[in-house]
């Protein structure tokens, strides 16, 4: 009898040891198809493409939190520097695009002279026009191969995989742990937007690579299908990227990963080489955000070292903690519900508040009410918005007598014992 | 006999302070052994020794037939050459069910990508039944293990470890907040085990001690002040003078 129970919780396909994936993939599927029919591009007009770009990043930011989730919720390790490397994605792709698109020009404004252009000469004018903004005409070494599309993708994946692969050997190999590595994270974060900032860094400094969403050779595409393909593409990472991450936490791995969360030593005490799990997470996600960034930015137009600032990674981990860590579709919801909501209030659409002896401005006090809300989940619903579906679901977390679930397992569940 | 484990002329110091002093310590392959002594006299820092949590400034730790020393490896490393610990709180991972413990301790591959392609075979499900039934938890398989009693905890914490089928079990006051009929049920679990494998038992308290019947060894200020059966350290008058007779 014992043995059946065991094999009733494990012998389970994947989609039925973990029923969310189901429902999930069947909203995005229905999202998806929704607003193709309603947008303006393909459908009957009722969406902006302006909109329809929201709706496209909001669907990039859904999975970077997802892999903010994977990091922070089930692996315990509160990354705040998670879009430093979805900016890094953004920019391995907006260079190629940047690049293709300016050579197109100058080789078109080249092409009446008497004499045909040498590629010298197309290469100078390429720089120019890109870099003349920083006042330097040269291309720097770091652009070497951005005329080429499958190694700028490439770099998409790459570039964020092994920053993480060498940040966390460093981080996770000294042991540094719970806030001495968010604090380290938000370091590199904060590294990389100075450098990037800096007009010799080589990408345009605080000016960024810009005019991202005209896609090169394309030109005679309205942006209002160009938006749509690229609303599909997020919709579709997003799809293939939930399912990697269940993937990941349903099994054996997720385990392994959740015990870290809670005890660490614990699991080093059980063979497990705690590191390599932690160095595979991190860059997993590292490199889950770059994918995100290089959907994102296409669709913002722009990318700058303003985005890869500290405080986008505080968000993220904000979006997360409100749509409930520790829950993939908590992330979603989280990330998806606080940007749109972050949207509508900055972009003047919301009413004033007036009370009487002042005026609230929402554009101005967003961020205070963000941040009243994160004290507030923080403090009454720990489980964030992904907590409702609990009450539906009459799922209840086993009494902890007040232990901690965290990273920090602490006092409290050692006094439980001592009583 | 053969030994299993082998500590020589161990010592360690924090801060200056001596928590252990050219500590010398051999245990068999299939032994069962309590280890008792004051607060302070260096149990844990000697386990966390052995499973390398702490480095000794000198002295030697060797380990199975060939004598490896274990100073150099880390603790997922000497953990998977067969040392187990159980803590003295119980520690297993609440957020999870009793059949992920389990499963999560069961002796397999350690290596991140072979536990990323890891599915149970039915043996391995019916080794977790089998484990479960032994602790007496047969029926709370599916059951998170942050609802269990902490008796259970602590059984499922030996489950685990049985789990792991480590060759050496470093048991940290196993009986601490157990009611009579749990503790014995915990020292049937340990007499048992100790049939297999080499069991080291720290505890504090003298009647579940005599209850093991073994060897007792008595640690002091670091060091071993006395060994032999319960009855020859209990009248020893050194140990009565350091622990005993307060």
């Amino acid at each position: 009898m014992s043995e059946m129970s065991a094999g009733a919780i494990r012998r389970k396909p994947l989609v039925m040891r973990y029923p969310s994936l189901l429902i999930f993939l069947a909203c995005l599927a229905v999202f998806t198809v929704g607003v193709t029919v309603l947008s303006e591009g393909l459908g009957i007009g009722v969406i902006s493409t302006s909109f329809i770009k929201t709706l496209g990043k909001t669907l990039c930011l859904c999975l970077v939190a997802l892999a903010m989730d994977l990091v922070w919720g089930y692996c315990g390790i509160l990354s705040l520097g998670h879009m430093a490397f979805f900016g890094i994605g953004g920019y391995a792709i907006g260079m190629w695009l940047m690049y293709t698109r300016t050579e197109l020009i100058v080789v078109q404004s080249l092409a009446n002279r008497p004499l045909p252009p040498t590629p010298e000469e197309i290469s100078d004018g390429i720089a120019t026009q890109i870099f003349g903004v920083v006042g330097a005409s040269e291309f720097p070494p770091i652009w070497a191969v951005a005329h080429s599309l499958p190694l700028q993708l490439a770099a998409v994946v790459l570039v964020p995989g092994l920053l993480a692969l060498v940040f966390g050997w460093l981080a996770f190999r000294s042991r540094v742990t719970g806030v001495y590595l968010s604090i380290l994270t938000q370091a590199m974060t904060l590294a990389l937007s100075l450098y990037l900032f800096q007009n010799d860094s080589g990408l345009r400094g605080n000016n960024g690579l810009s005019g991202l969403q005209n896609l090169p050779g394309l030109g005679d595409v309205p942006q209002s299908v160009v938006s749509m393909w690229f609303f599909w593409a997020s919709a579709l990472a997003l799809g293939v990227g939930y399912v990697l991450c269940v993937a990941i936490v349903s099994g054996k791995f997720g385990s392994v990963i959740r015990a870290i969360r809670d005890d660490e030593a614990r699991v080093r005490f059980l063979g497990y080489p705690v590191e390599a799990y932690k160095l595979f997470i991190f860059a997993f996600t590292a490199i889950l955000a770059g994918i995100a960034g290089a959907l994102y930015y296409p669709q913002a137009g722009i990318v700058n070292p303003a985005e890869i600032a500290p405080i986008a990674s505080i968000y993220l981990a904000v979006w997360v903690a409100i749509g409930g860590r520790g829950r993939l579709y908590g992330a979603v919801i989280g990330a998806a519900f606080v940007s749109l909501l972050s949207t509508w209030f900055t972009g003047g659409q919301a009413p004033d508040v007036n009370l009487g002896f002042a005026t609230i401005q929402w554009v101005d006090w967003w961020t205070v009410l963000l941040g009243l809300s994160f004290v507030a989940v923080t403090l009454f619903a720990p489980k964030g918005i992904g907590g409702v579906f609990d009450l539906i679901a009459h799922k209840r977390s086993p009494d902890r007598h007040g232990a901690d679930l965290g990273p920090e397992p602490g006092a409290l569940r050692e006094r439980e014992a001592d009583q | 006999m053969s030994t299993l484990l082998e500590v020589s002329g161990v010592s360690v110091s924090f801060d200056g302070f001596k928590a252990i002093n050219n500590l010398s310590f051999n245990i068999g392959p299939r032994e069962l052994r309590a280890v008792i002594g004051p607060n302070g006299a260096g149990k844990t820092t000697f386990m966390d020794i052995i499973t390398g949590k702490t480095r000794p400034d000198e002295g030697k730790v060797l380990w199975g037939e060939k004598s490896q020393s274990l100073l150099a490896m880390s603790e997922s490393r000497i953990a998977q050459a067969g040392v187990g610990r159980k803590f003295q709180r119980p520690t297993v991972f609440e957020d999870q069910t009793v059949a992920e413990n389990l499963m999560l301790a069961l002796r397999k591959s350690r290596n991140p990508l072979s536990v990323l392609r890891f599915r149970p075979s039915r043996d391995d499900e019916e080794k977790v039944g089998e484990l479960a039934a032994e602790i007496g938890l047969g029926a709370a398989l599916g059951r998170k293990s942050g609802e269990l009693s902490h008796g259970q905890k602590q059984w499922l914490e030996i489950g685990m470890l049985l789990a792991q089928d480590p060759k050496l079990l470093l048991v940290d006051e196993p009986a601490a907040g157990m009611t009579p009929s749990e503790r014995e049920h915990t020292t049937d679990l340990l007499v048992e085990a100790a049939k297999t494998r080499a069991v080291v038992v720290v505890e504090h308290d003298m009647e579940f001690v005599r209850r093991l019947g073994c060897k007792v060894t008595v640690l002091h200020e670091g060091s071993v002040l006395a060994e032999g059966s319960i009855d020859h350290v209990t009248s020893d008058k050194q140990v009565i003078e350091v622990y005993l007779g307060r």
